[in-house]
């Protein structure tokens, strides 16, 4: 970590250089013959397949499919977890009498529940939805907790001096209090809850991105892989980069500016 | 009339551990009381007991009569340490009492303002506490404890993290705050020269474990006082060496504990 930031101009330049270095070394390679087209593909062809999808329209259902499945399990898993977290952190024993299974299930591979979703949901959006939401619970089930745990016991003390009721108590300092927690890992459970019902759709489905590659993968077409893998990196850039203004924003009362969230748990999906 | 607070027989265990014996004290209504003793001799304790936010382990305490069975409704407490709640403005923190009462609304809006202008804070009314200074924030402490018009304040060293100036003034605006509001203060410190240039009384508490009180002196300086000079005055200095008397052995045995 350096003391001062780095300059942005430098590193925007910097950015840009070595994602056009990385693109042009790709194409380079393909032309040159040194990489097989119909294994590695080309950017310039990516991109004309990228555009192609747009201007012709085809690509928006499918966008529209994955963007709804993944703000549906965004939302679900984040009020489910808010209030698993709440609870258990004012509820100590029930909080110590879930734990081994709150474990246990964390510790599932969610990829193996997208079968057993699939029976019970269907090839809809709402197996992909379930299974976004056990990836999104976790994370915000384990920040809030945390976070309304980890309150700093004065703050507490001040507001009960000061008259507040056990239902002001939560609203003014517990809620603020784990809202730090949950949103810095907001960023995490939104980019997971992508890459979950990205993975349902792969394993079965009739609409979305994942959708989408999975059927281009079956005729060996990379570029249509390649084309969906880049829609989908954008999408999420672009969440990214609207959760980080929604942070900033509800934040503005903390002196630095975040870091890129929470820490990304293993084993996710 | 019955004593703003009344300490009967009180003492605080914890496991392994006696804080607090035998703790027999009256504080009468309208009195600027301070606490002094050595560190670790459970003076924060007895004003948390006092607070209501902890029990005491044996004996009562009874404000204004009443024996205290919960949080302490008639007081205000300013902490030590940062208190304010980090994602409030300056305003809201002031305004939280007031808003905890189901007050809200332009009266209390008006209130809050009224009580940024006596703290010198104009201008800073949306600043969040980050923003601030140290001593900034204290003022903003103070505001917040005293807006709700509380019949006592419990102070638990607040300016012991300020520098000497800071301190110098916020210790002339605690005065002229509480100056006339006919208030109960108890003020907990370690510095001396602090408690009785402050105080009409000041109670000296012995080292820990177990500590009870051993002294107790009234501080017959006349008010108003100017702070900046009174501690060359002959009568603080005589005050100061007969309480340091007491206080200094406390001092030594809580330092050789410490050290043992």
């Amino acid at each position: 970590m350096s003391e001062t930031a780095p300059k942005r101009g430098p590193v925007l330049a910097w950015r840009i250089a070595l994602g056009a270095a990385f693109l042009l070394a790709w194409q380079g390679g393909v032309n040159a013959k040194l990489l097989d087209k119909f294994f590695f593909s080309r950017p310039s062809d990516v991109i004309a397949r990228v555009w192609m999808w747009i201007v012709s329209g085809t690509i928006w259902p499918h966008l529209a499919v994955t963007v709804t499945e993944a703000l549906l399990s965004f939302t679900i898993g984040a009020l489910l977890g808010i209030a698993g977290g709440f609870l258990l952190a004012r509820l100590p024993w029930l909080a110590a009498v879930c734990d081994p299974y709150v474990k246990i299930a964390n510790s599932l591979p969610r990829v193996v529940l997208a079968p057993i979703f699939l029976l019970w949901f269907g090839l809809g959006i709402w197996s992909k939805v379930a299974l976004g939401v056990t990836v999104v619970f976790f994370i915000v089930f384990f920040n809030t907790y945390q976070g309304v745990r980890e309150v700093d016991p004065v703050v507490l003390n001040n507001a009960r001096m000061l008259g507040a009721s056990e239902r002001q108590l939560i609203r003014h300092v517990l809620i603020p209090s784990a809202l730090t927690w949950i949103f810095s890992s907001l960023h995490v459970s939104i980019g997971f809850a992508i890459i979950a019902v990205v993975v349902g759709e792969y394993l079965g489905a009739s609409k979305g991105i994942g959708y989408t590659i999975a059927q281009a993968e079956g005729v060996f077409d990379t570029t249509g892989v390649f084309a969906g893998m880049a829609i989908l990196a954008a999408f999420v850039l672009l969440v990214g980069e609207g959760v980080s203004r929604l942070e900033r924003w509800l934040l503005r009362w903390k002196p630095a500016a975040h870091g890129a969230g929470g820490d990304s748990r293993d084993n996710v999906v | 009339m019955a004593p703003a607070i009344a300490l009967r027989g009180v003492a605080k265990r914890f496991p392994g551990y006696t804080a607090l014996e035998d703790i027999t004290l009256d504080i009468p209504a309208g009195r600027f009381l301070s606490i002094v003793g050595p560190s670790g001799c459970g003076k924060s304790t007895l004003l948390n007991m006092t607070a209501g936010l902890s029990r005491p382990s044996e004996g009562a305490i009874e404000i204004f009569g009443e024996e205290l069975a919960g949080i302490n409704r008639r007081a205000s407490y300013m902490f030590q340490q940062e208190a304010l709640l980090p994602w409030k403005t300056v305003r809201e923190n002031i305004q939280l009492g007031l808003t905890f009462r189901g007050r809200e609304g332009r009266a209390a809006a008006e209130q809050a303002a009224a009580w940024i202008h006596r703290v010198g804070l104009d201008g800073f009314a949306a600043s969040y506490p980050y923003q601030l200074s140290g001593g900034m924030r204290k003022r903003v402490s103070m505001a917040q404890c005293w807006i709700v018009e509380p019949e006592m304040v419990l102070m638990d060293e607040p300016f012991a993290a300020l520098d000497v100036h800071t301190r110098l003034r916020m210790q002339s605006e605690i005065l002229a705050l509480w100056t006339g509001s006919g208030k109960t203060v108890v003020f907990v410190t370690h510095d001396l020269e602090e408690a009785i240039s402050l105080s009409d009384e000041v109670v000296v508490l012995s080292a820990g474990p177990a500590s009870g009180m051993i002294g107790r002196y009234a501080v017959d300086l006349p008010r108003p006082r100017p702070l900046i000079d009174i501690k060359t005055e002959p009568r603080f200095v005589e005050l100061y060496r007969a309480i340091w008397s007491d206080l200094r052995g406390e001092v030594l045995k809580s330092y050789e504990r410490n050290r043992a």
